[in-house]
């Protein structure tokens, strides 16, 4: 819907979906369903729940979307969404899980992510030990490493402040560049 | 600093080793970056990490059915919107949706150079019981190349009310024109995540 090459802006987007243009909201499901899928095969995986989970947000997005009051800030509520629902939906799996998130572990052999496209050793040994962080914790590492958010963007996201953040962050790099590779 | 419970035998904690990790490459090790054996295989172990994270962003392909699966989902959920009379001399009413006549001015304020346009809303002119007059109230994003000098509004006004005369067959009561953003060309992809889209 327009004359220049340049595709339109977040805020522009957003404005006109919000007004029911579904033209508009086509762009920014077609810009962000893939580090949205991306974040919640990481998070549960699987990817037939990280589907459903992607299809969930966007769709409650959409309904919801009169309730965002900054029109540029649309991706971080996505990110904030899908964590959520991600985080809702591992703990429907494992009813029992009211334990300490930092320091407790989570060995779920079917949380073994799928193999299928992995190229590299280390691809899999790092899929295989972000399936034994907390979910939490893996949260926080993948909303930060592999998607660049801020620490308090995803402190909102979990409920912690950026310091909180920072550490479990920290630790979770730790564990994750001990299974890399042993130093000890 | 140490963030963690992950202390080398040296003393050094991981996040330690972890926020040196470039400038050791760059060449800036200190005296003890240089010999300790402990930090050395730490750095071996993160630099691993770091390689495969990079793997892991691009691992994933979006299943080729979703945008499908979500699109479908949405639709099914339109809003419609008010309705806006037409005016008509046959006997009967037509109706429009403000939906469809806000695309329809969306698209002619659009084909102005450095305007995007964003919400667009559109009301039941004043002129009581006669169909086919309407307020509307539209909000744009402005290049700032175009800040200075009101041409470019001039021209969504004239183009706007010229579309929907000619396209819809309404008559503008009155445009209201608000600027409620601006930007810089070729900005957009800074908008989007660290990593690649689609």
């Amino acid at each position: 819907m327009t004359t220049a090459a340049t595709p339109l802006d977040d805020a522009t987007l957003v404005a006109r979906a919000k007004d029911g243009d579904v033209r508009a909201y086509e762009q920014l499901v077609l810009r962000y369903q893939g580090p949205i899928f991306r974040l919640a095969v990481k998070m549960l995986a699987h990817r037939g729940d990280a589907e459903d989970v992607v299809q969930e947000v966007f769709l409650n997005a959409w309904r919801k979307l009169g309730q965002l009051g900054e029109d540029a800030a649309f991706v971080g509520w996505l990110y904030r969404a899908t964590t959520n629902r991600c985080l809702n939906a591992i703990r429907a799996r494992k009813p029992q899980a009211d334990v300490d998130l930092d320091t407790a572990e989570s060995p779920r052999s079917d949380l073994q992510p799928e193999r299928a496209a992995q190229v590299s050793g280390q691809l899999a040994a790092l899929n295989a030990a972000l399936a034994q962080l907390t979910p939490e914790q893996r949260a926080c590492w993948l909303l930060r490493e592999v998607h660049g958010r801020s620490y308090e963007e995803i402190g909102e996201v979990v409920g912690a402040n950026a310091t909180a953040v920072r550490g479990r962050i920290a630790r979770a790099r730790a564990q994750l560049a001990e299974v890399m590779k042993p130093w000890r | 600093m140490a963030m963690t419970d992950y202390e080398l035998p040296c003393e050094r904690d991981v996040e330690q080793v972890w926020e040196r990790l470039d400038a050791v490459g760059a060449g800036l090790a200190d005296e003890h970056e240089l010999t300790c054996a402990h930090c050395r295989a730490a750095r071996e172990s993160l630099l691993a990490l770091r390689e495969a994270t990079a793997e892991l962003v691009v691992e994933d392909d979006v299943p080729p059915a979703l945008f499908g699966r979500i699109m479908s989902a949405v639709r099914a959920e339109v809003r419609r919107g008010s309705m806006v009379a037409l005016p008509t001399p046959e006997p009967g009413s037509v109706e429009i949706s403000e939906q469809a006549v806000a695309a329809v001015l969306r698209y002619a304020a659009d084909t102005v150079d450095g305007v995007r346009a964003r919400r667009c809303r559109v009301r039941p002119g004043t002129r009581g019981g006669v169909g086919g007059v309407v307020e509307v109230e539209l909000t744009l994003a402005v290049s700032l190349r175009n800040v200075t000098g009101g041409e470019a509004l001039a021209l969504v006004r004239e183009r706007v009310t010229a579309a929907a005369a000619a396209r819809v067959g309404l008559t503008l009561a009155k445009l209201d024109l608000l600027v409620d953003d601006l930007f810089e060309e070729d900005t957009v992809e800074e908008d989007t995540v660290g990593e690649t889209g689609e």
